[in-house]
């Protein structure tokens, strides 16, 4: 028996989760194979989602109709809103979530997929015709045929778990990692690399004394996540707490350092430069006298707790002393000891900007298995990846959002440009279009491709055009509406009365005012916060905003122009030859992306250009940039 | 399956949202009649605001050239030319003026003020192959073209940065970038107690860079109209023939030649043009271990004359060397020349030099000759008689090589000219950015502008990409928690 799908997932963790459900919702009919059911939409990490950078994707993966947005606000018992001074651009949303709940919402937006079907075993291979992926080969030898395959298998092939210097193949602490694939996908030709990351031990809350900590409460009122929540989404909020590491702790670590696997010379992968282990730090960073650790809870209904800080391999005695020496944990009692863990990744230069491999057609590369960390990130990739699965089954064009459109774009156009040597992650300024690429504008950013590909609900396009509209007749009533010299209400909330009439959009320019007490003081009613906070922004935001949408144009109309991917990069005279051997290794798409490999000169794009022309080549298309 | 029809997004027309572009279209330094050229969408309104009204295509304007600010700084003629029939195919215009150096710089600048971009090397002809308005024999060149204008171009970029000024702009860079780390790290990593975005720090840090830069920028358009032009020191010991090489040069006695060391003691300098490009020379006292106290303060002045020239011609006196036919070898050669160096740029190695050995005259025939055998190929080291003018087209040819004159691609001078573009931007763009901090506007906006300050900079020092950034943030904090 050998049934056959549109797109096959392997993986149900967050790039699994979103790539099953973004192909279902367009049409396709999908199959989502997982090792085990039970830890679909699993948090192997920290219990939270978004933060700087991130949730600007996990805003941009919510317009685009994905899952994790509504999750975190169904699931998070905690929430902050960070940078809410430096501005709306860089301000970010995290929230801390009880896993259990996460989980169960993103099983049951699985479960309830209509076109998606899930399926526990473990996959073992792949069904290779020629240049392309057409199936899958589970455990128990059954084949699963589809028009596209997408692996998205996290840490999970070649997976080692190192604590001390014992070590246990695995994929995560309890289950087993996905060694018969990784052989097999190293046979195939990806260049392979290692990276590491890690975990910290977790802790029973009631061995630790909390009145020693400094209690960290959410936000009020708590932000949600989503375009798409309801008011009230959000369960219970409990606070986090914040403790530091003391001299004593950084002495335990350093008298363990011999038996860490990472100073050993045990560990090779790479591990993420951001998120450091704990003796990582105090390795590197020896004058510091204290590390903060962020205490996250593990669930509304567990008394499991997270240190967020003190991720460690070193062996489980030296964990429990250590975390004996920080306050308030001077009886912790371990739950579950951290680990590091080593797995493999594939050069993410091997791939198009619509995750499809160049060396296999019809197969698609989503998360850590492409070198990224964090749940976000993974979520990104899964969602893209679930779209062109579903249009390269079609037949249709590949869509990659560029990176003036949003982070989904940045973090694709610099892993299959730049590759990266360490588990990469989003920051707010790997984007050079930082101010347009909001997490508030996301759903003016992406909600209309969304809708094409069938992403969105009638419900949900509705409600985003009515914001649509609200907003620009918001706008244009302050372009007309007048306010004369004298009105003294208006003349109260400017930090000098006006001498002549002004229009409410040239007042709110000024960095004094606020649009929603000028809109009351000019007697005017007040739309909902979402439409006022656009509407604000882009006034204010003017100049800047003005400026980087000119660069926009302009560079969209050279750096557009497409490159053949069978283009014969000796053939370029003038080149020299490691500008010849970056270009031929990453085959860039187009000349914007050309012209962004390191190392890469004005003048190597110049000559790029030129050849393209003579050969007749040169075609237009709005492309990534 | 459903089957989505995709939204087509309009194609974008290339000529139209190219940046408009200009640079001097005659190489530079040749007297007389030069030609600016302005091309793309915006030329014509560029053009209007340097050169008052122009409708007329084709048609010769006799116009006065005005700056930003509407001072007079030139009379010339002006030919617009309708795209698509011109040079490049887009809208071009053409400003025919006074060939000096500073003129056409304060065209060009004023035409960046106004919103255009100084062109690449080459650029002209890319945009005109482009556009098809070059035939295909034509077309061969262009690539040999872009190719070899760039590698100059980098070359000249990196080689007008010499001494004192290039030391400035680097510490300005690291400065800038310094400031970036912080501001950076406070926005992506707001958690680890490094938030320095409110500190009085920051304003700090910003108008002392603005000092920097102001300072700088002072440096260097007064430098350029000094010098207008390239600058050579003349060094070495006391008596290798400097005032003789200066005298060769400038074709007058100017200097008193003798044969007492130290006869110049002061900085002799010396107008005078080479291949129609304006060139300061300087003669120099000679570098020796000077025992009389003017002689020493002398001595002072050369080397700071030196390190503040463009390019320094070294002048040995070959008869000086340990030089026998029997070692005359390549090694020995060079270390001579070495010893000979030794006591004024051993600290400094961005200092541009090009070694002359002087007085071959006095050398006999075959050791003349043996010598030329090993300086074949070397385009630093020369072997010459300042006396009887003997190998002195080589040496000339080779400074103007140096210069970039005479030569299609990007000279010294435009590089030059690009630096005080690229400083000017940064100057605006730290403007705005000490607004905004005053202003107390969201952080983000200034970390933008000081962002932009950065990339300006970058058209002299080379980019720092944002992996570069978060690289040194994570070498200076201890990220992650």
């Amino acid at each position: 028996m050998q049934e056959t799908f549109d797109v096959i997932v392997v993986g149900g963790g967050h790039a699994g989760s979103e790539a099953a459900l973004a192909a279902a919702r367009m049409g396709a009919e999908t199959l989502l194979v997982t090792q085990n059911i039970e830890t679909l939409g699993q948090m192997s990490c920290n219990p939270a989602i978004g933060g700087i950078g991130k949730s600007h994707l996990v805003r941009e993966i919510d317009a685009l109709g994905g899952v994790m947005a509504e999750a975190a606000d169904a699931a998070g018992i905690h929430f902050r809103v960070l940078n809410a001074r430096k501005g709306p651009a860089v301000r970010a949303t995290r929230a801390q979530t009880d896993r259990q709940l996460y989980k169960q919402f993103i099983r049951a937006r699985l479960e309830n997929q209509p076109r998606l079907r899930i399926f526990q075993q473990s996959v073992d291979d792949l069904v290779v015709e020629g240049d392309r992926v057409v199936g899958v080969v589970t455990q128990m030898q059954q084949r699963f045929m589809a028009r596209s395959v997408i692996l998205t298998v996290g840490t999970f092939l070649g997976g080692i778990i190192h604590v001390g210097l014992n070590q246990q193949s695995g994929g995560r602490a309890g289950d087993s990692a996905s060694n018969r694939l990784a052989d097999r996908l190293r046979e195939l030709p990806f260049a392979v690399g290692r990276l590491k990351t890690g975990t910290p031990p977790r802790v029973d809350a009631r061995s630790v004394d909390f009145s020693t900590l400094t209690p960290q409460p959410g936000d009020q009122p708590t932000p949600k996540m989503s375009f798409w929540s309801a008011d009230g989404c959000h369960p219970e909020q409990v606070p986090c707490y914040i403790t530091h590491t003391t001299e004593k702790t950084h002495d335990i670590i350093r008298a363990g350092l011999d038996r860490s696997p990472l100073y050993s010379g045990v560990i090779d992968g790479i591990g993420p430069r951001y998120c450091p282990s704990i003796e990582d730090k105090i390795v590197r960073f020896a004058d510091k006298t204290a590390h903060q650790i962020f205490i996250e809870p593990e669930g509304l209904n567990t008394h499991e707790l997270y240190p967020n800080g003190i991720s460690t391999s070193l062996p489980y005695d030296v964990q429990v002393e250590l975390l004996r020496s920080i306050p308030g944990f001077e009886s912790a009692h371990i739950t579950r000891p951290g680990y590091a863990i080593e797995y493999d990744y594939f050069e993410p230069k091997e791939l198009k900007s619509s995750l499809e491999t160049k060396h296999l057609n019809g197969l698609f590369f989503a998360g850590q298995i492409n070198g990224t960390t964090g749940y976000e990130e993974a979520g990104a990739q899964g969602i893209l990846a679930g779209i062109n699965a579903v249009l390269q089954a079609r037949g249709d064009p590949a869509w990659s959002p560029a990176r003036s459109e949003a982070y989904i774009g940045v973090l694709v156009d610099d892993l299959i440009t730049l590759g990266t040597l360490e588990p990469y992650r989003m920051f707010t300024s790997r984007a050079e279009y930082r101010l347009i690429l909001r997490q508030d504008n996301a759903d003016q950013r992406l909600c209309a491709a969304a809708r094409t590909f069938g992403l969105l609900s009638d419900e949900q396009f509705e409600a985003f055009e009515q914001k649509q509209e609200a907003i620009e007749s918001l706008k244009g009533e302050m372009k007309s509406a007048l306010v004369f010299a004298g009105n003294a209400a208006v003349d109260a909330v400017l930090s000098e009365p006006m001498h002549k009439e002004y229009r409410l959009s040239e007042l709110i320019k000024r960095p004094e005012v606020n649009l929603p007490d000028l809109l009351k003081a000019a007697g005017r009613p007040l739309p909902e916060s979402e439409v006022i906070e656009q509407v604000e922004i882009e006034f204010k935001y003017q100049g800047y905003i003005d400026r980087q949408t000119q660069e926009i144009s302009r560079l969209k109309a050279q750096q557009g122009l497409a490159i053949p991917l069978d283009l014969d990069y000796s053939s370029i005279s003038g080149l020299s030859n490691e500008v010849r051997q970056k270009l031929a290794q990453v085959k860039p798409e187009n000349i914007g992306q050309a012209g962004r490999i390191s190392g890469v000169t004005p003048a190597a794009v110049s000559l790029l250009l030129v050849h393209l022309k003579r050969k007749g080549g040169l075609t237009k298309r709005a492309a990534a940039i | 399956m459903l089957r989505a029809s995709l939204k087509t997004h309009p194609e974008p027309s290339t000529s139209d949202a190219l940046a408009t572009i200009v640079a001097e279209a005659t190489p530079s330094g040749h007297a007389g009649i030069s030609v600016v050229r302005l091309s793309g969408a915006s030329a014509l309104t560029i053009a209007q605001g340097v050169a008052g009204r122009i409708s007329k295509p084709r048609h010769a304007y006799f116009r006065s050239l005005k700056t930003a600010s509407g001072r007079v700084f030139d009379q010339g003629v002006v030919l617009y030319f309708q795209a698509p029939n011109s040079f490049t195919g887009e809208d071009v215009v053409e400003f025919q003026g006074h060939g000096g150096p500073i003129v056409v710089s304060t065209l060009i600048q004023t035409c960046v003020e106004m919103g255009a971009k100084m062109a690449r090397p080459g650029e002209f002809s890319e945009r005109a192959f482009l556009n098809d308005k070059m035939d295909l024999v034509q077309l061969e060149g262009v690539a040999d073209l872009i190719a070899s204008a760039s590698e100059q171009a980098a070359k000249s970029a990196l080689g007008s940065l010499t001494g004192v000024f290039s030391k400035a702009v680097n510490a300005l860079v690291t400065s800038v970038i310094e400031l970036r780390i912080y501001i950076e790290a406070s926005i992506d990593f707001p958690e680890e107690e490094i938030d320095f975005l409110a500190e009085p720090f920051v304003l700090e840090r910003i108008t002392r860079i603005d000092a920097q830069l102001q300072q700088i920028l002072k440096q260097a358009e007064q430098g350029r109209r000094l010098q207008a032009g390239f600058s050579i020191a003349l060094v070495g010991s006391p008596n290798a023939g400097k005032s003789s090489v200066l005298n060769r040069f400038s074709g007058q006695d100017s200097a008193i030649v003798t044969a007492i060391p130290g006869t110049t003691r002061d900085v002799i300098r010396e107008q005078l043009l080479l291949d129609g490009y304006p060139i300061q020379i300087a003669d120099t006292a000679g570098i020796r271990e000077a025992m009389d106290a003017i002689e020493q303060e002398g001595i002072a002045r050369s080397r700071q004359t030196a390190l503040m020239a463009d390019l320094c011609l070294w002048i040995i006196d070959v008869t000086a060397l340990d030089l026998t036919p029997l070692n005359l070898c390549r090694s020995v050669l060079e270390q001579n020349l070495i010893a000979a160096q030794a006591g004024l740029f051993e600290d400094d190695a961005t200092v541009k030099r090009l070694v002359v050995l002087n007085k071959m005259d006095l050398l006999p025939e075959t050791m003349q000759r043996a010598l030329s055998d090993l300086l074949a190929g070397d385009s630093h080291t020369f072997l010459v008689s300042a006396k009887t003018g003997l190998g002195w087209d080589h040496l000339a040819s080779g400074i103007k090589q140096m210069v970039g004159v005479g030569d299609d691609s990007e000279s010294l001078f435009s590089a030059r000219t690009r630096h005080i573009v690229a400083l000017t931007e940064a100057a605006q763009y730290l403007t705005q950015a000490k607004k905004s901090l005053l202003a107390g506007l969201p952080g983000e906006l200034m970390a933008e502008d000081l962002k932009q300050v950065q990339i300006a900079l970058g058209e002299i020092t080379g980019q720092v990409t944002s992996d570069d950034l978060l690289g040194k943030i994570f070498s200076s904090f201890c990220i992650g928690k």
